[in-house]
Parts: C-alpha cells; structure tokens; sequence
C-alpha cells in the first residue's frame, strides 16, 4: 500500500491503478481508505470538506463492480474507483460549497454541477472538496477565508492559486488527480508551481453549470493531474455539451485519450515563440528551462517560429476590466436572502441597507476590492472608457492569436514569470500579484486551450512549468504534443 | 486618467452594498488609483472599427424546449432551493422590511 | 376638463406582458396553471428551482416558445425583427431578485419600430412601438410591519415589455390604446389577459406643456397599474397635478409615482428612490440570438387573426358599421362569443348579415353594461353564445320586447338559466294575440274618451299616449308595435 500511496506517486495514475485493482494488488474501499487517512492527516489545508462517508460508499459500489465483472469495466466506467479532488468552487449535491469564502461557509447546495456528476457517473470517488483563493479571486491561494494552502514540497512557499489545494493535494500524494478552474491561469499557474499538469480546455468545452460563477465569459473547469494521459481521461469524461448551459459548445467531443497517445508528426508541427513573452521580468531559471524544451521539440523534428503577439502587453488591464466587471453582477446574488451568511439575530439586522451591507461584510478584501473595481468599470459615465473599450482591446489579443495560428500550430511560453514565490511576499500590492498571470491571461481572454506540463526545476528545487496553446477545440492535438514531451527521455 | 477619490469609492460602494471601514476606504481608494492607473494604457490602444467582444466564439444558441420539468424537491416533498434558507416564515424568504 | 384647454399632456407607455408560454423564460419550472390553481396560488416558493432561485453556479438557457411569441407580437405591431440581438444584465438590489441583476435585453431588442393604430372620438391616431424586448420577471414580496416575505414563485416568468413613443396626448388616447395592445396580445395567443392576476401591467410617463409647446415637460412615471380603469384615473389624477404644480410655479420633479386606488391619488416613491445606476451590459451566460428569416415567416404564416383584421371583416362580410365592429373586436373574448353567436343563429337558418346587427346591439348594448356594473369580463358571467341567439331569435319573433329582452339576458348572466325557462318564470312574453288585446284596448278607448276625441280632431301625438295606457293595463306585456298598429286602425275605423 505505502509503495502505492503518497511516496511513489508515479505509481499513482488511472492506468497504474486499474491494472493494480484487475490483479487484485488493490482494492477501491482500500486505495479511497488509504487516501482520506494521509488526506486527512496532512498539514497543507489542501482539504476544506473531506465526503467520508460518501466516498467510501462509491469505492464499495466500484469494488462490486469489479467483483461483478471480474475486472475494472474501463470502457464503461473510465474512472472507476479513482479519487479525486474537486475545487471548492463546483457544487456537489448535498455537500458544504464554501468558494473558500465565509459568505458560503455552510452553504450546502441543491444541485451537482454536471463536471461532477459526469466524473460520478464514470465511477470517480469523491474525496472532498478542495481549498483555494476566495471566489477563485487570487493567485496564490492566500485569500481563502479558511487560511493558505502549503506548497507541497516547500512550506514557506505558496502553491499558487486560485487553485491552490487541488494542486498540492494531487501533487503531494493526498489524492489521485482533482479539478480546479481556470480564468486568468487558476488551473496552470498552481500546476506550475506544484508541479504537476494542468490544463484548461477551450472557453465552452466543459460546462460551466455548478461551476460557481467568477467571470462568466473567461470560466473553465480544468483538469489538474500528474500526468498528461490522465488530463486526457478526465477531460475526454467530462466533455460534450451541456444543455444546462448556454456556452457549452454544441461540438461533439473526440478520442481524446487515443489522440494523447497517438505520437506527434513532428516534421509538420510548428511551434511559436512570443517574442512579446521573452522580456526582462523573466527568472532566469524558469527561462533556461522553457528554452531548454523548446530546443527538445527542435531536436525531434519540429519547427520554432518566432512570432509576435503585439496586444500582449494589455492583457493584464483587459483583464482586469473585464473579469471583475463579470464578478461585481455575479456576486450580486450573495445577498444573505436565499443562502449564505447573515446576522443571526434580529436585533443585528437592522434596515434592508445595513442588511445587505452586513450580509456582504462576509467578503474578504480581495474580492470586495475586485466587486468595486467591477462595479466602478460598468457605471454611468465609466462604462464605455473602461469596460468597452477593455471588450474592444480582447477581441484585438484574440485576433493576434488568430493571426498567429495562420502560421504555427501551437505556441509555447513560460507559465509565470518566476517559480513559487515566498508566502506574504506578493499579497500587500494587488498590481503586482496580477502582474504574475502575464502569459496565462491572454488565453482565457481568447477562449483558447492551453496546458501547463512541468518542465524543470529551479536552484531551490522549485518546480518550473512549460506553457503550451492550442488553437480553440484542439485538446486533442495539444494533449499529444504535451505527452510527448513529458515521456521525452532525459 | 481618471482620479479616484475617496467620494467615489463611496459611491460605488454603495452601488454594490459594500461597507468598508474609513481606514479601508482610504486604503482601497488609493489601491484603485493604482490599477486605473495601470488600466489606463488601454486608452492608447487604436480601436477604430474593434467590436466589443463578449463570447469567445460565435456559436449557434442553444434553446430549451417549452417543457415543464416539476421543482426540485426533498424526501419529505419540501422544495430543494428553500433547504438553505437562512430565514424561512410559512414558507417565504424572510428580510427586513422593504417598504 | 377645463385644465386641457391651455395644457395638453403627453404620455407613454410601457407594458409588461407575462407570456403565457408552459416553462419560465430560462428554466424549466411552470408558468401556466394546474390543478385548478395558478401559479400565484400554489404553495409560497414550490414553483422554484436552483436556476430561478438564482443558486450559485446555475445558467439561464432561453426558452425557445418566448422568442415565438416575442416575434409574435413584433410581426402583429409591425416591428422589424433584429435579425441578431442580445440578452444584457440590468443590475441592482431587491430581495425579490433573485440573482441581484434582471436578465434583459438593452442595446439590441428583439422588435424595434413598429406602430398601433387606434380610433378615439376624436379620429385616427398612429401609436409608435419604440421596442420590443424580452425579459425575466422577480418574485413577489408581502409586506408585515417590520420584516417583508419572499415568494419566488413568479421569478423567472416571461414577459415582453412593449414601448410607445411618447405619442398620445390624451387619457382617452392612452385608454383606447392599452385595450387594443390587450387586445392584439390575447388575439395572438401569447398572454392570458387576466390583469387581476398581474399578466398585463402598465407603467405610464406622463408630463404636461402649455399647449402647442415644442419643448417637453419633466415626466413623472406611474408604475405598475393594473386595470384600463385605475390607468385612465391615474392619468386624469396626474395631469391635473402636474398641471397645478406648474399654475403655482412650481417645477415637475422627474420621480416614480404609485397610484393609490383607493383613494384616487398618485403618489411619490422618492423616499424608497435611490438613483439607479443598472450598469448594462451584455450578458455572458447568453450567447447572441439568431433569428433567420425563414423563422420569422414561419411565424408571420401562423399568425391568427388580428383585431384590426378581424374588424375589417366584420365590416365587409358582415356589414357591421366601424364603430360597432370595433366594440365587437375590442376583446377576444368578446370577438369570438360574436362569432359563435352568428354560427348559433346561421344554424337556425339566419342570413349572417341580418344576424349581426340585432346581435351587435345586444353585446355592446346589456352585456357591456352589466360587464362595466360589475366591472367583469365577459367570462366571468353565465351567458353563453346560445342564450344571445336565443333572445335575438325570440325578439325577431315579437315574443319578447326590447325591454323583456334586456332583463332575460341580465338573469342569464347571473343565473346562467335558459332563456325559455326565464321567460315563463318572469312572465316576460310579449302578448301579440289579439284577443288578449282587444279587451285592454277597449277599456282603454272608454276610459279617455276626451283624448279619443282629440286623437280623431287631429291630435296624432296621442298615440303613443294610448299605446303607454294600454301597456300600463297589461303589466307593460303588450307587444308595443303590434299594439300601435291595432289602436290605429280601432280609433281610425269606428
């Protein structure tokens, strides 16, 4: 069990551990056992809300399954009896949802988010759900109402956010592989600190119901693992459209997983290089690393390109004039009448303004700072200087990409400027923790899929991630291309 | 370039139920100057003939047909949304006075 | 009213419209009854899901009956169609909101341009549609002393609000045109009518200049009335107020206003006023709504009858006069109970022009009024399109008098008897036999012989002083017309 669990996590994949349950080497109740104990135990706050009971429910359902049939349906149950991590962000029917946010710190939701339920009904097991950056506003998961999560393997580090949890969760052994979501780089940023793959798929590939909302038009469910073939088999799972949500794209989902194995035709393959994403700011390790696996692609056959993105420098103001103007009307539901937080007792109530205002004194101040900044963006007078014209200068970054892809098939860059950064260290200037989403916002911006595979490490051992973007709907070809390399022989 | 002061966080926050404390306001304000001030480079970008974009994509709608689905409700017949009402009375949300 | 002789007003109208489609506009709970019960009666938040109760995490997915209806009513106003539009956010805080913003349309609505035409007494008037959008209704609150109750029920219903231009000068004018819009809106089958039950609502701006002013004064907005009536006084109330407020030199303060029924008033909502700011802007959980052409004619082809159609054809086929035909099609209800009236009658072997009329009379005649008395609409009495057939057939025949007609269908209405049964009962056959006839009539002639006498010196008047007479000694059951005929002839004979 110790040599399958937590110590040698490459041990630890979908495909190792199916053909570890069809020897009888293990079973479901006791690999799920085995993973809330070291979950449970663990000093990263990785976990907000641990599904015991129903977790151990699912892994006897998946061992009569295996019983029944003789071996793990695969075909049938793709995930069978795997544990998983969701983001406190996805709800999940009769289970505590917080967003890591006191407003919805016993909030229990009606509903499952369909991602969720299609992991479920693949015979996933749920181990609980996973801490982050409050309402998915940060990155580093320093805003959670319910304290930081560690860094795996650095404690004094942060893991990066907003998906922080379920990235040291899967990378330091606490679960199998999880979910996080992606809208400014929430997925890869914290796949690049922790090390581990992160991918967030083209805007409308999965569905956004249950996904609780940040910003509607930049939102995506992103599966966050240690390797890039399980990418592949969560993603292939949860994909396909959604008529619970008006954005699922209405194309029909692919072979992702035999694509991701398929080996790339690297004769054919162009990748670009940003000229605009080279610049002073850069750490020189992480620099090194990234042009040390563009010169592998190289050797293997494929072309670099250097191309321009020359809309890149305003990727981060768009951003931030458009996510938080989508946040401060998503957020206008969190008024203490339905759910969430609110006085007790009637003698602190007061007046319906002092009510909502007590209600939404529940916000911590990332996101009360991104609600006025939203508010300030989509208001009379303000509208048309800032948040048009933001709307205006997107669709001029995802027509730079466009542009690009006329002539290359992918794109690769560094996910962050730097490696995991100290705790405490970004978190008194706002402008300087947004400054960190430099490379992985324009592609939410444009709607297109891009991962985040580890490509080396630092002088302090700290994890670097390469970053590489897809044209839209092409997972399929860029989960190959990030197989490959990841398999590469030193 | 805009200049944020302390009368207009105000009043954004009062357009978004925002309490903060004076020591916040002024922290915030000054907070806000900054990123307009970084947002403000986006005034010098040419966008002559740029439509506003709001999807990703030009994808068909999706419509839902005409066709009742019955409300959500618990073991005990109890509609699901009202489960995590804070405050219920013979059935509706209760809140502080309105008129 | 004195006061319009040096002001006039101008008014316009917004309508919300609760479409009568079977699901809510972006989820699937229910809009339509069930059971006996509407949805304003069924258990307080039973008709909720996570979506209209505006749960974290839900989507909107539109209905696609809305946009049919929607289309609908752009096509019966003569709008033009945005082939492309849009679905935006209108943001602010009410506890009956559920998501803290109301998904509606902005900058792109579904139907823009179009017009109305109306007849008052005063002639003609063309009534322009600015828009036409689509959006979501909120829940409903009851008010206690110190706290207010939720009900989400309605959250979530259709609705299309309808837009005039700022084009009608009169409460006469605005009257005629919310019973034509009612009208042209039940005609098409996209909303149920009923405004007791809130499916047609009016918001009303209004402001007053000194007449044959080009510059417009501050309106003030009447919201949220829900009867033609309350509309009209609210109105009436308005203007004058207006109207005095600038007699005294004072200014027109731009506010929303509510009417009190009750008493008669409107009255200023600044205190609860805050300046709403709705920040705008496109929705990102809605994709841009594409409406082809080919959509479009699909529906123009499905169209029921117009009222306006409908009136015209009155006119020609059944040679109604305009105005008449415009009572009749002043509502469906009352279209369609005329129609089936004349099918009851064509049945019996009736010409359908000699049937209009005399039918024509009697709906826009006793039925209009007990419908005004007891301010009903027309289903809400017992009548049915046989009992008017039968009482138009029955006065043809002299059987009963226009008076004795009148009372049958008044008992109809509350009663819901037949109408033979009425009439035996109350004894309101006419007597055109004569030999009941004759006895009266003699009696009659030997008791006012001095009358008699003048009658035959010349003094013709007097006839109808002995028909009253004769109608007197039979209890007002004498056929007055046969009667006059028989008095004539007995006075001129002897």
């Amino acid at each position: 069990m110790e040599e399958i669990i937590g110590k040698n996590i490459k041990m630890n994949t979908v495909r190792e551990i199916h053909d570890a349950f069809d020897s009888g080497q293990l079973s479901p109740v006791a690999l799920t056992q085995g993973y809330l104990e070291v979950a449970q135990k663990s000093h990263h706050n990785a976990f907000l809300t641990f599904c015991e009971k129903r977790a151990l429910a699912q892994a006897k359902v998946a061992e009569r399954l295996i019983a029944h049939e003789g071996q793990v349906p695969r075909e049938k149950f793709p995930l069978l009896g795997i544990p998983l991590g969701i983001k406190d962000v996805l709800t999940i029917d009769g289970v505590r949802t917080t967003c890591a946010s006191k407003m919805l710190e016993n909030y229990v939701p009606p509903y499952t988010a369909t991602v969720v339920a299609r992991l479920e009904a693949a015979g996933a097991v749920i181990l609980g759900k996973t801490n982050m950056d409050e309402f998915a506003m940060g990155g580093s998961n320093e805003n959670s109402a319910f304290g930081p999560v560690l860094h795996p393997t650095h404690s004094d580090r942060v893991p990066g956010g907003s998906s922080g949890g379920s990235a040291t969760a899967v990378r330091a052994g606490l679960c199998v592989a999880a979910l996080g979501s992606d809208t400014g780089g929430s997925v890869r940023l914290p796949a690049s600190f922790c090390g581990i793959v992160g991918m967030k798929p083209t805007y409308g590939r999965l569905s956004r119901y249950g996904l609780i909302a940040f910003a509607s038009s930049l939102d995506q469910v992103g599966p966050m693992t240690q390797t890039v073939e399980d990418a592949a088999r969560l993603f292939e799972v949860m994909a396909g459209h959604d008529p619970l949500d008006s954005t699922s794209s209405l194309r029909s989902k692919e072979n992702f997983v035999r694509t991701c194995l398929t080996v790339p035709d690297w004769s054919r393959i162009k990748i670009g290089v940003p000229n605009e994403y080279f610049v002073s700011g850069l750490a020189p390790n992480v620099e090194k690393s990234v042009r040390t696996a563009l010169q592998w692609f190289e050797s293997q056959g494929a072309k670099l390109v250097p191309i321009s993105l020359p809309h890149t420098s305003y990727a981060v103001a768009v951003y931030y004039m458009v996510a938080v103007s989508e946040a401060s009307s998503n957020l206008a539901r969190y008024d203490g009448v339905r759910y969430g937080a609110r006085p007790s007792l009637a003698s602190e109530t007061g007046d319906l303004a002092t009510f909502y205002e007590r209600v939404r004194a529940n916000f911590g101040s990332e996101v009360k700072r991104r609600i006025i900044l939203g508010t300030f963006a989509l208001s009379s007078g303000y509208y048309d200087a800032y948040y048009r014209r933001a709307c205006q200068v997107r669709r001029l970054i995802q027509q730079d990409f466009d542009e690009a892809f006329k002539t290359v098939d992918f794109i690769a860059s560094p996910v962050s400027p730097t490696t995991a950064f100290r705790l405490g260290e970004k978190s008194q200037d706002p402008l300087k923790m947004y400054l960190n989403d430099i490379f992985t916002i324009p592609v939410n911006l444009a709607g297109l899929p891009a991962l985040s595979v580890p490509c080396g490490e630092d002088s302090e051992k700290l994890p670097i991630g390469l970053h590489l973007i897809a044209p839209a709907f092409q997972e399929g070809r860029l989960l190959c291309l990030a197989h490959a390399f990841e398999r590469r022989s030193a | 370039m805009i200049e944020v002061n302390e009368a207009l966080t105000r009043k954004v926050m009062g357009l978004a139920k925002l309490k903060l404390s004076d020591g916040e306001v002024t922290t915030f304000t000054a907070q806000l100057q900054g990123i307009l001030n970084y947002i403000d480079q986006l005034s010098r970008v040419d966008v002559q003939g740029v439509g506003s974009m709001t999807h990703p994509f030009d994808e068909p709608t999706p419509f839902r047909e005409d066709v009742v689905c019955p409300s959500p409700v618990d073991t005990e017949g109890r509609p699901k949304t009202l489960l995590s009402a804070p405050d219920v009375l013979d059935g509706g949300y209760k809140v502080p006075s309105i008129l | 009213m004195n006061v319009h002789l040096e002001f006039e007003a101008v008014i316009g109208l917004e309508v919300h419209v609760q479409l009568s489609t079977h699901t809510k506009i972006f989820c699937a709970c229910r809009v339509r009854p069930h059971d006996g019960k509407s949805v304003a009666e069924i258990l307080v938040n039973s008709n909720t899901c996570p979506v209209c109760a505006g749960h974290p995490g839900v989507l909107p997915v539109i209905n696609r009956k809305v946009i049919d209806y929607a289309i609908r009513a752009g096509l019966a106003t003569n709008c033009k169609i945005n082939p492309k539009n849009s679905f935006a956010r209108k943001n602010y805080f009410y506890p009956d909101l559920p998501k803290g913003y109301q998904i509606s349309q902005y900058e792109t609505p579904i139907c823009e341009q179009g017009w109305l035409d109306i007849t008052t007494q005063s002639g003609s008037k063309r009534v322009t549609i600015q828009r036409i959008h689509m959006e979501e209704d909120a829940g409903k609150s009851v008010h206690f002393n110190d706290y207010s109750l939720v009900n989400l029920n309605r959250a979530g219903v259709p609705l299309i609000e309808i837009v005039s231009g700022p084009d009608m000068r009169t409460v006469e004018e605005a009257g005629t045109y919310l019973r034509a819009l009612h009208a042209v809106v039940t005609y098409l089958g996209i909303c149920d009518g009923n405004m007791q039950e809130g499916n047609f609502r009016c918001d009303a701006n209004v402001s007053v200049m000194p007449k044959g002013s080009k510059k417009l004064g501050t309106r003030a907005e009447v919201k949220n009335v829900n009867s033609f009536r309350f509309v009209e006084k609210a109105l009436e109330y308005e203007i004058a107020r207006q109207i005095g407020v600038i007699r005294s030199n004072g200014a027109v303060i731009q506010e929303t206003r509510t009417f009190d029924s009750a008493k008669g008033v409107t009255v200023s909502m600044r205190s609860k006023e805050e300046a709403h700011d709705y920040r705008y802007f496109p929705d990102p959980d809605l994709v841009p709504l594409l409406i082809s052409e080919a959509w479009i004619e699909k529906v123009r082809s499905d169209l029921p009858e117009l009222p306006q159609q409908k009136k015209k054809r009155f006119e020609i086929e059944l040679g109604l006069s305009p105005y008449d035909a415009g009572v009749l099609t002043s509502s469906k209800a009352m279209a369609l109970f005329f129609e089936d009236v004349v099918s009851a009658l064509v049945n019996k072997g009736w010409n359908p022009r000699a049937a209009a009329k005399p039918i024509s009379n009697f709906l826009s005649g006793e039925v209009a009024r007990l419908m005004n008395e007891g301010d009903l609409e027309l289903s809400q009495g017992k009548l049915k399109p046989e009992h008017i057939a039968e009482v138009v057939q029955l006065s043809k025949e002299g059987i009963v008098s226009s008076t004795g007609a009148k009372q049958v269908i008044a008992t109809v209405w509350k009663t819901g008897d037949t109408v033979h049964s009425i009439v035996e009962r109350e004894g309101l056959k006419q007597v055109s036999d004569l030999s009941s006839l004759e006895p009266a009539i003699e009696k009659m002639i030997a008791t006012f012989t001095h009358q008699v006498a003048e009658y035959r010196a010349g003094k013709e008047k007097l006839l109808g002083f002995f028909v009253g007479q004769v109608m007197k000694e039979t209890g007002g059951k004498a056929n007055p017309g046969l009667l006059q005929e028989l008095i004539k002839k007995k006075l001129s004979g002897s």
